[in-house]
Parts: C-alpha cells; structure tokens; sequence
C-alpha cells in the first residue's frame, strides 16, 4: 500500500531533522500505551417511514464499538490507531476496521504534521461525530453531521498539517489544512436499485480555520473542502455507467462554551456536478443542498444535561417545496451521566419532510411517497474509559 | 411587629447567612481554594490565566524556553480540580471530561494523568523538568514552587 511506504519515508525524514532540535525520548513509565475505549449499544423506533433502519417496529441495530492505543514515541512524536466497527441498519455489521490510524510529529506548538488515516475536520463536529460520550445528542444535527456519510466524510489517508497560533488580545487560530483520498467499501454503498461495481475517490482536500476568540468560550470556524467521487454503477435493466462527481463543500461555524452552557450554530451549502458517460441512462446534473442547524445544551449538574436542536435540510436549494425536498428535524436530548464511565441518553425527534430517507429501507416507496410528518424516539448508552 | 416587617427580617437574615456563610468566610481567609506548582527549577513567577488553561487542555505543549510541559490534574472527584477547572479552564470538570473525548477519540491527544492527591502531584512536580499541576491551598508543597495566575 503506498501510505505505508509513504509513512516510513516521511520518518525518514523528519526523525533525523528534528533530532537537534530539543527531542527529547519519552522515559519509562511515561512512554506507556493510552488505551481508551467505548461500547455504545441503542434503540430506534419511529412512528412512520423507516429511518437508518428498519425502525418502524423498533430496532437493535444502533450500536458502535471503538477502542484505540496511543503510545509517545518521543515529545514531539506520536503514534495511534483505533478500531471500530457498528451495526446501524444494513450497514456496518460489527465488521472492524481501522477507523484512524497515524504518526503525529508536532515540531511547534504552531506546525504539525500527522500522517496515515486521519479524521477529516469539517464542521466543529465531524472528527469526533462517531463519539456518543462527546456530546449530548444521540444524532449530532443530521443535516450537517449525517450518520450515513460516516464512510464518505469520517476520514482521509494521507496527510493533515495543523497547528495553533496565539495572537496576543485577538484570541488564537486554530488551523488545518489536509489532502488525501478516502478507500471506500464497494459493498455497503450498493443499494436494492443500485449496483456499485467500482467506487474512487481520487481525491479529498481541504481546511478548517477556527478563530477562538478573546471573548471567552466563543470560537468561529470555517471549513472547505473539495473531493471526487468516481463510480461504475449499474442500474435495473439498462447498460453500465460510468460516474464522477466533483464536489466542493463548506461549512460556516460558531459555538460559545462556557461552564455548563453549550451553544452552536452552522451553515453550510454542498456544491456537486454529476458527470456521466452515458446521458441516456443518468443525465449529468448539477446540484446545491443547503444544511443548518442551531443547537444548545446545559449541564443542570454533574449528571443531567438535557439539550435541543433545529436542523434544516434542503438537497437543492432551488426547490424548497415538496416533503422529499426538505427535512426539518427537531430534536431534544436528556443526557444522564450515571457515573464518569458510563451514560444514559434518552431523544426524541419531531420531523418535517423525507428528504433523508431512502427507498431501500421503505420497501421502494421513494420520500415523495412516505408520511411527511414522523417522529423518532431513540435511547443509547454508553461506557467509555 | 407586624407579621410583614418579621417576614421580610426572616428573609434578610436568611440571605445574609447564604451569602456569608462562615465556612466559605474563614475558607477564603486562610487559604486560597487551589495554587499552581511548577517544578522549582522553572522561572516563572507568574503564569497568565490563558496560558495555564491552554497548558492543561494541551492547546499549548511548551514553556517558553522550549521545554515540555508536563501538566497533571487531580481526580474528577476533586474538589479542589473542581475550582481549578471553573477558575482557570472557565469549565466545569464534567465540560472539560467531554472535551477530552473528542480529543481522544479523534485521535488527536490524551489526557493529562490524573494523580491520586496533593502529595502525588508535589511529588510528580518535583520529580519532573517541566510539570505543572495545582494542589489545595492549604497542601504542603515543599520545594515546589508556587506560581500566581494572573
């Protein structure tokens, strides 16, 4: 694999050059190997359509698993890989799989850089939207942050340069900038209709800066990121096609936090072009969807934090009318800390169109065909260490 | 006296004892709720509030003359990280916990190591070029040097 051969020259490299520069090896007992670990078993039941799942009489299939090792090499370097697998649905199946893994070389507080498969920072949420103990919703805000996408925009392999700068009363930056590409499973992303028979990505890049800003707990962020998607599909009686879609995606942010109060809001707009070899099978199209939600939660005390939502979608901006052209979802959350290693959530959801939900698990009837109004009612638990 | 006036007295006096209540009176007067150590090697006589706080959520890994800091916290159960957290992280232990979540499990960094009490932390202190950590105001702290957090 060329990111394993590309690794060992990039320490090569960079483990002779930093060697004079105050490295220092990590001593006894301080060089041991952090392992953290989550189980996140759940249940889903929705009122109408099935939504993740087959949901509609409840089900099992919502759990994740995850459990990771982090060892210092030396003060500036930095090795971790973490396992996971999930069963949602059709998808996932606790089939395990390296979800990231990576050498981290931090030269300066200012400039690092991490190599191998990195999570992809895109939104203030992404890179850590798999962690149930990491927030108070049990479904981060799905128009922004959704679950399905997990295999698309979780992680990249190659490379991320990162770093924070302190600017004296303005707060301080945070950036990171990446590039790489994404392996995909071919087999989870067919579908009842579709049949995946080839899936690249050639490639994913892009950045987000986040601004701390001197007032406390308030950060601002933007994202950008820019991928291409090539496919060989086959479709119920017609001839093979071949897919690309060039994307560009961005996301504006801002969270105030401070004490036990948590506020976040964000927009965003997913620019793509669908390009096919064959018009008479899947013509080309170009589309823009709109996602935003707002979001608060408060820590009542060292275990109870309730939390709420509105999340809005729209996958093309220019048609707002229709259920299958809009979800609104409103959500609200009891997060229970039963003690600092295990929790309880409990989440409802209110929603308003379809547009997230699929044919394949609503017996082919397409989200113009399913209720428009429908609920979700969730629980999770999850220990962690 | 009328029944409003012994009312409305019941309520001051009652007010007053909460907000001067004699634990938190003689608590202030004898000791601070937390100071900040380093090892005594380090020159620092005084650290910024938002140094010490990027220091502890690993924002920030050196001191200014290049060294690591090594920073260590008390258990979650502590009182005193309790006060150190709302006062310098301006979070509450239970905020700071789930912001090290997302930290671990994006792979970006662990914790700073949790020590049993006072005595581990002065000792760790001691023992190590560049830690920094926090002990009750009324700990012994022997060679280690205290730090004021402007």
């Amino acid at each position: 694999m060329w990111s394993r051969g590309w690794l060992a020259a990039l320490l090569l490299v960079v483990c002779p050059r930093v060697a004079g520069a105050a490295e220092v090896p990590i001593p006894g007992n301080e060089r041991a190997v952090e392992v953290h670990g989550f189980v996140s078993p759940g249940f889903l039941v929705t009122t109408s359509n099935n939504y993740l799942a087959k949901s509609r009489r409840g089900s099992f299939e919502f759990t994740e698993v995850g459990i990771n090792f982090t060892v210092p090499i030396t003060d500036r370097l930095r090795s971790g890989v973490q396992l996971f697998a999930r069963d949602l649905g059709p998808t996932g199946n606790y089939s395990p799989k390296a979800d990231w893994f990576y050498l981290d070389y931090r030269f300066e507080d200012w400039l690092g850089l991490r190599a191998g498969r990195v999570k992809i920072p895109f939104g203030l949420y992404n890179d850590s939207s798999d962690v149930d103990a990491a927030r108070v919703p049990i479904l981060l805000p799905q128009s922004l942050y959704s679950i399905n996408n997990r295999d698309f925009l979780l992680a990249q392999t190659g490379a991320e340069v990162y770093g924070r700068v302190r600017m004296q009363g303005l707060g301080a930056l945070e950036y990171r900038i990446y590039g790489g590409t994404i392996f995909l499973d071919v087999a989870s992303q067919t579908t009842l209709s579709t049949q995946v028979t080839n899936l690249d990505v050639p490639y994913v890049a892009g950045q987000r800066l986040i601004w701390e800003t001197p007032v406390e707990g308030l950060r601002a962020g933007a994202s950008l990121q820019a991928l291409r998607l090539d496919a060989d599909v086959r479709l119920p009686d017609r001839p093979p096609v071949s897919l690309g879609v060039p994307a560009v995606l961005w996301v504006g942010s801002a969270e105030y936090a401070l004490h036990d109060l948590l506020l976040s809001a964000e927009y965003s707009r997913w620019i793509a072009r669908l390009e096919s070899n064959d018009a008479t099978v899947v013509p080309p199209a170009r589309g823009i969807s709109e996602r935003a939600y707002a979001m608060a939660s408060y820590r009542v005390n060292e275990w109870f934090q309730p939390g709420a939502y509105y999340s809005l979608y729209y996958p093309d901006v220019k048609r707002r009318s229709g259920r299958e052209a809009m979800q609104h979802d409103v959500a609200a959350t009891l997060r229970f800390d039963i003690n600092h290693n295990w929790l309880v959530k409990l989440e409802g959801h209110f929603m308003s169109g379809t547009a997230m939900l699929s044919a394949d698990l609503n017996d082919g009837r397409t989200p113009a065909q399913l209720d428009r109004n429908w609920g979700v009612f969730l629980v999770k638990t999850t220990a962690h260490f | 006296m009328r029944p409003l006036e012994q009312a409305a007295r019941v309520l001051l006096l009652a007010l007053f004892a909460l907000v001067v209540s004699p634990g938190e009176v003689s608590a202030e007067a004898a000791a601070p709720a937390f100071v900040v150590i380093v090892h005594p090697s380090n020159p620092a006589g005084a650290l910024e509030r938002s140094f010490v706080a990027d220091a502890f959520l690993k924002k920030t890994t050196r001191w200014p003359d290049g060294g690591v800091i090594k920073p260590v916290d008390l258990p979650p159960t502590s009182t005193t990280r309790e006060r150190f957290s709302r006062d310098v992280l301006k979070r509450s232990v239970a905020a700071v916990k789930t912001y090290w979540q997302q930290i671990i499990f994006s792979g970006r960094d662990v914790p700073p190591a949790e020590l049993s009490g006072d005595e581990a932390v002065v000792q760790y202190v001691l023992t190590h070029r560049g830690a920094i950590g926090y002990v009750s105001g009324g700990a012994r702290v022997g060679d280690a040097k205290t730090v004021s957090v402007r």
